[in-house]
């Protein structure tokens, strides 16, 4: 019971952040909407035993990647409002049709397995936490190669960024 | 047979994990096709992403193996750089149209 | 052992020397002035000479046991490698390119002095002389076959070296068509060997020849037979040898006389093992060389270019030697291969100082009375003259004498072809007579006031040859069979037709020297005392013939004319419809239609890129749901 209390809550919350983040607004409401998906998605990631990844999930997405965008919107401003009609032609109509597929396979899916899923595997008896240590012993030896190219995406991206937001016209005009 | 539905019904199993995946992955989807504010398209990138990684976990729990879980850093990795590049790129929109629209943008129209 | 692992080494260096002398001087052909050029390439042959001359002296040492050397295996299986070796046979080859080309290029430095392309020339003649002897070098037939291309491509640059001549870049072009036809030929036969021997090397190809069908045989034989035509000029693929002219002298001597066309003779020797198995093959070479000796020989006696008159005789004397290979006379071929290029070299070479002080005029009709002006290259062209009439004892008698008696002592049939091969060598003399006479004794009423001797660096090559000339026919006589030592082991296994004994031997030689004076003779009356004039013509009817027999000759029989019409034309009318039909509407019609029907399609698809990020963004959620909807239906894992 408390088991489906711990599943339940937390994915309503998830949710109903997930779609105040499509339908607010108010680009600061939108944000407010993604952490709040992003901190039920680290409750969640707790009962299944992913302790590290929570707290990775925490203090970098809630924290660092969320106080970016805030940044953002505070530097683009929050007043300026958007159109509330599509200013693409056809656009509303494209849109509803590949939800209603979207919608319909989905429904597709759910009847026609009796609302279970088949995963073909049965689960495996697993009840090792993800530990740091745990996760360190694998991504330090089977996945060092992979660990690597990914620290160089990093730092091209942020390189990349860098190269991006410089504005040459207002620093040469400054100086 | 009741008693045994009963269980089911309580027992959390992997697929509720994966349905929760699948509906957050779809109201990403749907965010990225309505919403013109190219900052809020960024943030319906994340949902899909945490959806994605919401699978991982569940299947790294249901099949007993750590591996999901560093990919999901990896994914994370990703998803960082990508905001920051991202990022960037709507700041200097911006710059430009002072609106962080994107139906303005067509340069590239065929 | 210490001996033979130096050799080794060492016999391969003038192989690759010309080529590095080739490369040097093309890379530094902008810096270098004629001298230096001189220098290096003078220089670079005499140490290709001197080493090719150790190597020979090393090799005769040693009985003539041959030498081999692979440099790697190409691939196991079947048996390619990248092999060369010295046995005999290449090891003559070797000496005689490696001399020539020194004497050649001596004498080079001089004719092609103030040309404005001298350092192009040396690069093209050092890469011929690599190509030729990568060819002879060569133990297997693959290697054979790269220098068998490269002479073919050298020789082209070598003709259409003045290529702002219309008809030097033609000439080319003419030489490097006809000789594709042969390559042909001789690509197929290198594919019917490697099917059946599944090596390319001569050892073991020519040890394992008496398990292998007739017809095999045959084949193989007549595929190479048809390379050795078009390399060697042999009837029908001879009327580039002509035309090839066009190239500077020295090159035509070296090239065109001395040693590329000799290579035909020199492959034939060297499968002679297989050929001697192939009674329709040789049949076939002895019939194709008489037709070729006797055609080109006729061509000869109305031509009035000092160049084609030894171009056909070229020819003609390849003729002989094919006719010797026919025969089964293998040693004589190759001794009337070597004795032919030194005095073929030598005319060239002779006709080259003509020209040059004659200030590049090359018609015959123009010169006479020269011998007073230029007295060294007149008597050293004489003996060029004397030698290839078979004069006894000068080098040609010898070769001759002993092709004209292998042919005769098989008997039967040949007994015909000896008659006619004599009728050839009496044609030799009575147009290389002529040739002579023409140039340095008949008076045609030009002055030649401002024609000198020609300098010291051409009548030193001249003299140089004309001793050889005089010489070189002593390594092979009857009574000393030294060139046959020589071949001995390359030819181990082959059965080669012996001279004559006694007294047919002489009387054979009486009449082979007879049918040489009796051509010099008759030029001599005709052209030396002009007899013709004195007589009336008319009385005796012999206008009319004397007159066709003239037309024909500077005409070839109208070969050309008749291979010009069926061939070139032909082929034009044919390719132009081709052209029309399969490129034009065909070809052009479904590419245009590919094009117009891209350019359509590509209007109508375009208006969906509108260039909005989230029109993209619906057409990949599209097609997304596509493919899980395409999961869905097929799933990867069966239920």
């Amino acid at each position: 019971m408390i088991e489906a209390l711990l599943f339940f809550a937390p994915a309503s919350l998830i949710i109903i952040g997930a779609l105040i983040v499509i339908f607010a607004k108010n680009p600061v409401h939108n944000a407010m909407g993604l952490v709040m998906t992003l901190v039920s998605l680290a409750i969640i990631y707790i009962t299944l035993n992913a302790t590290f990844v929570a707290m990775v999930q925490m203090l970098v997405y809630a924290g660092a990647v969320m106080t970016l965008f805030l940044f953002v919107i505070m530097m683009i401003g929050v007043d300026k409002k958007e159109q509330t009609t599509d200013s693409i032609k056809g656009q509303t109509f494209l849109v509803s049709g590949v939800f209603l597929i979207l919608i319909s396979l989905l429904a597709y899916v759910a009847i026609s397995s009796d609302f279970k899923w088949d995963l073909w595997f049965p689960p495996v008896e697993f009840d090792a936490e993800g530990t740091p240590q745990l996760i360190a012993g694998v991504l330090f030896t089977e996945w060092i190669f992979p660990f690597e190219i990914i620290s160089l995406l990093l730092i091209v991206a942020t390189a990349a960024a860098i190269a991006l937001a410089y504005d040459t016209k207002k620093r040469n005009s400054n100086a | 047979m009741t008693q045994r539905n009963e269980i089911v019904m309580l027992e959390v199993t992997t697929d509720w994990y994966l349905t929760l995946a699948a509906i957050l992955f779809s109201i990403g989807f749907l965010g990225m096709m309505i919403r013109k504010n190219a900052l809020i398209m960024f943030m319906c990138i994340e949902l899909m992403l945490n959806a994605v990684n919401l699978t991982f976990i569940s299947a790294s729990k249901h099949f007993g193996q750590v591996d999901g879980q560093v990919f999901v850093f990896f994914v994370l990795v990703v998803a960082a750089a990508e905001v920051v590049v991202g990022l960037a790129i709507i700041v200097s929109i911006f710059r430009k149209q002072s609106s962080a629209s994107v139906d303005v943008l067509n340069v590239s129209r065929g | 052992m210490y001996q033979e692992v130096k050799l080794e080494i060492i016999f391969l260096l003038p192989i690759f020397l010309p080529f590095l002398t080739a490369i040097f001087l093309f890379l530094n052909k902008k810096l270098f002035n004629e001298l230096i050029t001189n220098f290096f390439t003078l220089n670079s042959a005499l140490l290709s000479l001197a080493i090719a001359a150790y190597s020979f002296i090393a090799l005769a040492l040693d009985k003539f046991k041959p030498v081999n050397v692979e440099l790697f295996q190409w691939i196991s299986n079947p048996d390619i490698s990248i092999g060369f070796t010295l046995d005999g046979l290449s090891g003559i080859m070797l000496i005689l390119v490696t001399g020539l080309s020194f004497v050649i290029q001596l004498f080079s430095t001089s004719y092609m002095e103030k040309d404005e392309n001298h350092c192009n020339y040396f690069v093209y003649f050092n890469f011929f002389v690599f190509s030729m002897l990568l060819l002879v070098m060569s133990s297997n037939f693959l290697v054979m076959f790269f220098g068998w291309e490269l002479v073919g491509l050298s020789s082209y640059l070598l003709i259409s070296f003045w290529s702002k001549k219309p008809a030097a870049a033609k000439a080319g072009n003419k030489a490097f068509v006809i000789n594709r036809v042969g390559d042909f030929g001789f690509l197929i036969g290198l594919m019917i060997i490697l099917d059946t021997f599944n090596t390319f090397d001569f050892y073991k190809i020519l040890q394992n020849t008496s398990g292998i069908a007739e017809s095999t045989i045959t084949a193989i034989s007549l595929f190479l037979l048809l390379g050795a035509f078009g390399k060697s000029a042999q009837f029908p693929l001879f009327s580039w040898l002509p035309d090839a002219m066009e190239g500077p002298t020295p090159a035509s001597a070296l090239i065109h006389a001395a040693t590329m066309v000799t290579a035909g003779v020199f492959m034939l020797v060297r499968i002679s093992p297989l050929l001697q198995h192939s009674k329709i093959a040789s049949l076939l070479i002895i019939i194709f060389g008489l037709i070729t000796a006797l055609l080109a020989a006729f061509s000869a006696i109305n031509q009035f270019d000092i160049k084609k008159v030894l171009a056909y005789s070229t020819i003609s004397q390849l003729g002989f030697m094919f006719i010797a290979i026919g025969a089964g006379a293998y040693v004589a071929a190759i001794f009337h291969l070597v004795t032919h290029a030194f005095f073929k070299a030598l005319l060239f070479l002779g006709a080259g100082a003509v020209i040059h002080s004659m200030h590049h005029e090359q018609d015959i009709r123009k010169m006479g009375g020269l011998r007073k002006k230029m007295p060294i290259t007149a008597s050293m062209m004489g003996i060029g003259t004397l030698a290839i009439s078979g004069i006894p004892p000068l080098a040609g008698f010898w070769s001759k004498d002993e092709i004209l008696a292998s042919v005769f002592v098989n008997g039967g049939i040949y007994y015909v072809f000896w008659a006619l091969a004599l009728g050839a060598a009496f044609l030799t003399a009575f147009y290389m007579g002529r040739h002579w006479l023409l140039i340095f004794e008949k008076d045609n009423g030009f002055e030649h006031s401002d024609v000198a001797e020609a300098p010291k660096a051409m009548t030193r090559p001249l003299l140089l040859l004309g001793i050889f000339s005089i010489f070189i026919g002593f390594i092979n006589t009857p009574f000393f069979h030294g060139l046959e030592k020589v071949l001995h082991v390359t030819l181990e296994n082959v059965e080669v037709t012996h001279l004559p004994k006694g007294i047919t031997l002489v009387v054979l030689a009486v009449l082979s020297i007879g049918a040489g004076f009796t051509g010099l003779i008759i030029a001599f009356l005709l052209f030396g005392m002009e007899l013709h004039k004195r007589i009336d013509l008319k009385k005796f009817k012999l206008e009319s013939p004397i007159n066709l027999v003239k037309d024909l000759s500077s005409n070839v029989l109208y070969l050309n004319k008749f291979g010009n019409l069926f061939f070139v034309s032909g082929m034009k009318n044919l390719s132009r419809k081709v052209a029309v039909v399969v490129d034009g509407m065909l070809i052009d019609g479904s590419v245009n239609f590919v094009s117009t029907a891209f350019n359509k399609s590509s209007k109508i698809t375009s208006t969906t890129q509108t260039g909005l990020v989230r029109n993209y963004v619906v057409y990949f959620g599209l097609f997304l749901l596509l493919l899980i909807a395409l999961f869905i239906a097929t799933p990867l894992v069966p239920r």
